[in-house]
């Protein structure tokens, strides 16, 4: 394997991510969206070490921002932020079994929840606190499954010629 | 995890360095310089416009699904078709009938306010528009529409649809815009209660639903049921287009204010077409503000009762101006979002509430006028009954 080998991958997987936050929900489920694009980006920086997820979540994150109007750089210093505690606690993340890891980064959601919602704050948005915190109950359910179906398909031979 | 760290890490030792925190420094630094780039001033308004035409087929996708989902309306049986091709016929043609009558009402009603000097008319110029997309975000409720710059849209106009008021577009972009809809904790709107003409701004709640009208006053005459009209005041929003219903009072004990909820009239979760409007006022305030001089559209008849009437507002104005901006003011300052009342816009409102309260400077025309309104308006549109109460209670 090449050093960038699995690059396409990491690109359609983050640009599913983007897609996936935009999809309609029905209203009743709509405040449980997992969130995906942090999901994507931290699966990238704790399963690989040679893809850039720092500037792919600034991106990211700026693309957010202008998708849903909320002050530029909200999203993108949150992705970041999480994206680079991940990355330097992969060394010792990557020793512990998936239930475990997944337990440890619902604290990351977490941050990345109250991060969005101290800038809602110091920016004067008044929102429904509640809200920003269900997303984190959701995408700590999902991240294993997730998780899980992503390493499967990375580990498929055909696929690894391919990505 | 069935990964090691033998393939998943090359090079575990070395790979990472400092540049790992560097970059996270020099990105954090960067994203908030400009969040507080972005939200002390306007100028990054043109790259956001910019950034989400390039992000426009990422919306596309995401709204693919739904659109798929809407194909199956183009299968359905022919007899059913049929038979609402006929129910819709028939129904037009008795919308046409009513159209009838409100071509003589709306012209009876011009004439009558003009005999008033009263600078209200409805907006006339509305472009329909598709929703492309509602914001994901259960925080902000904003949509997007098929419309920008191109067709003239511009920041700050109002939307409507069948039933009422949804928002207002709050970023133009080159072929799109973004609307802001009456129930984001964001948006306020003045209004007015139908029944006793009271003026407050009605303040979205945030979840998705709701509308409240904080600022009442402990003993208003406020009932469940009451419906909601625009008031115009602050130019932004055309008058007297139905805006809520109340459906809850809350007596706060101990409080000076009372708090109504009302659900908004507006369908703002169904429907894919909304109504762009342009409002005389919104589109260009600085005309306005001369608005009981300047009136090409008044007729030959009564063009001299019209004159004496000018004269009489214009040497009143000055006089009234200080009282007449008390309410639209406090309206104003209540109103939380600043957007929907900027300085220009609350000018020319006081300017037109000024002209027909002061023309024949006694409360006769008070009494006239709130008539006039009564009989030739159909429901929502009696907006100048608002002005009763202070214009009778000016000195003769």
């Amino acid at each position: 394997m090449t050093r960038h080998s699995s690059f396409p991958a990491f690109i359609s997987t983050v640009l599913l991510s983007l897609i996936l936050q935009m999809v309609a929900l029905p209203d009743v489920i709509a405040p449980f969206r997992p969130e995906w694009v942090a999901m994507s980006l931290v699966y990238w920086a704790h399963a690989t070490t040679d893809k850039p997820v720092l500037v792919t979540a600034w991106l990211c994150g700026l693309a957010l921002d202008v998708l849903f109007n909320t002050p530029l750089g909200q999203h993108a210093l949150a992705l970041v932020t999480i994206t680079f505690v991940v990355r330097r606690l992969r060394s010792s993340l990557i020793l512990f079994p998936l239930p475990q890891v997944s337990l440890v980064l619902a604290l990351a959601w977490a941050a990345y929840a109250f991060m969005m919602f101290w800038i809602d704050g110091l920016s004067h948005h008044s929102a429904v606190p509640s809200l920003r915190w269900l997303p984190v109950i959701s995408t700590t359910l999902i991240w294993p499954l997730a998780a899980m179906a992503m390493d499967r398909l990375r580990a498929q031979p055909k696929l690894r010629r391919l990505t | 995890m069935n990964t090691t760290l033998h393939d998943t890490a090359p090079k575990p030792l070395f790979a990472r360095g400092p540049g790992l925190a560097l970059n996270f420094f020099l990105l954090g630094c960067l994203s908030i310089a400009l969040m507080v780039m972005d939200t002390t001033s306007p100028r990054f308004a043109s790259a956001r416009a910019w950034a989400a035409w390039a992000l426009q087929p990422l919306i596309w996708v995401a709204q693919a699904p739904q659109n798929l989902a809407q194909l199956g309306d183009a299968f359905q049986p022919r007899d059913d078709l049929l038979a609402e091709n006929r129910q819709l016929k028939q129904h037009q043609i008795e919308l046409d009938a009513r159209l009838l009558k409100l071509e003589s009402l709306e012209a009876e009603n011009e004439r009558i306010r003009a005999l008033l000097s009263s600078a209200a008319s409805l907006p006339d110029r509305v472009l329909i528009s598709e929703v492309m997309a509602t914001s994901q975000d259960p925080y902000r409720h904003q949509i997007v529409l098929n419309r920008g710059e191109r067709d003239g849209v511009y920041k700050g106009q109002a939307l409507i649809d069948a039933n009422g008021v949804m928002g207002q577009v709050i970023q133009v972009n080159p072929s799109t815009c973004v609307a802001l809809l009456i129930t984001d904790p964001d948006h306020g709107i003045p209004v007015e209660f139908n029944r006793t003409g009271l003026q407050t701004i009605a303040l979205g709640r945030g979840d998705g639903q709701g509308l409240s009208l904080p600022y009442l006053a402990g003993n208003a005459d406020v009932k469940v049921g009451d419906l909601l009209v625009s008031s115009g005041l602050g130019g932004r929003f055309p008058a007297g287009y139905p805006v809520g219903r109340v459906f809850e009072l809350r007596h706060a004990a101990g409080e000076n204010f009372m708090e109504a909820l009302a659900y908004p009239a507006a369908k703002l979760n169904e429907g894919r077409q909304a109504l762009l409007v342009w409002s005389e006022h919104g589109a260009d305030p600085v005309v306005d503000v001369t608005v009981p001089t300047a009136r090409p559209e008044v007729k030959k008849t009564q063009g001299e009762h019209e004159r004496g009437g000018e004269r009489a507002a214009q040497s009143a104005t000055s006089k009234a101006a200080g009282k007449a901006a008390s309410p639209a003011n406090s309206a104003a300052n209540s109103n939380k979002v600043g957007e929907s009342a900027r300085a220009p816009n609350l000018k020319l409102s006081t300017s037109t509430k000024v002209a027909p309260e002061k023309s024949t400077a006694d409360t006769s025309a008070a009494g006239a006028k709130t008539s006039a309104s009564g009989n030739a308006t159909t429901g929502p549109k009696s907006r100048h009954k608002a002005d009763s109460p202070a214009a009778a209670a000016s000195p003769p």
